[in-house]
């Protein structure tokens, strides 16, 4: 489900971003492109990360902005940008994978987020994304933690 | 015994978080109901404890309430540590 939703057009590299803003505007570009979320939609993550604080960084090195559903989402959707240097959400937060969720409801995307747990549940899964230099590396690995679990 | 577990829009985080609090439950042999909510729902709703980040967990002021907040919401360890003196 996971490696379905984030596809490979949807997975970034990138050196360098000035800003945790700039890392999710980036990162949620091939989004926008794809026209399943509006542009307001990006802004309606930052402004609930500067309302409410950094707390999409669910654990070391690793964002998960979002928004409602109601701020601009046309299609279910999530896309992932990889950092080689840390971008900063708080000086305690230092971020290298940024994964946007676009959700159109409150049920849809659940399945997905299982999937996610999946990836994110071992830090040395995530260092090895983080490692990656290449999109199809990033989905080869995320489709290989994500289908081992579900065959056990 | 009913958990409650928070985040800013009710969608990413706070599931993700309710998934690991159900699996920190299971390493504690432990039974509750967790459901996951938005910050502006869980002011109005009722709950033994109330679990999410800390940027979150503490704009909620309850009475009677437990208040725990996580730093690491993938950590099973950090989740069971910190529910275990409730349960």
């Amino acid at each position: 489900m996971l490696t379905q939703l984030l596809t490979k057009d949807c997975i970034q590299l990138s050196n360098f971003v000035q800003s945790w803003q700039e890392a999710i505007r980036l990162a949620a570009n091939p989004l926008v492109r794809q026209n399943k979320i509006e542009q307001r939609y990006i802004e309606a993550m930052i402004q609930s990360i500067e309302q409410s604080g950094p707390y999409v960084v669910i654990t070391p090195k690793v964002a998960i902005p979002h928004a409602r559903p109601t701020d601009g989402v046309h299609a279910l959707a999530m896309s992932l940008l990889r950092l080689q240097k840390p971008v900063f959400f708080s000086p305690n937060h230092p971020v290298f994978l940024i994964i946007v969720l676009a959700a159109t409801d409150n049920a849809s995307h659940l399945q997905a987020l299982v999937d996610l747990t999946l990836v994110l549940q071992d830090s040395d899964q995530i260092d090895s994304l983080i490692a990656c230099q290449h999109e199809d590396a990033i989905w080869e690995k995320i489709k290989q933690y994500t289908t081992k679990e579900s065959t056990e | 015994m009913k958990i409650l577990v928070v985040c800013g829009s009710g969608l990413g985080s706070s599931f993700i978080l309710e998934l690991n609090v159900k699996k920190a439950l299971e390493v504690l042999g432990k039974e509750a109901e967790v459901t996951h909510t938005d910050l502006a729902s869980a002011k109005a709703e009722k709950a033994d404890i109330y679990l999410g980040a800390a940027d979150i967990v503490n704009e909620l002021a309850k009475d009677n309430a437990i208040i725990v907040s996580i730093v690491n919401m993938m950590n099973i360890l950090e989740i069971k540590e910190k529910l275990e003196p409730w349960l």
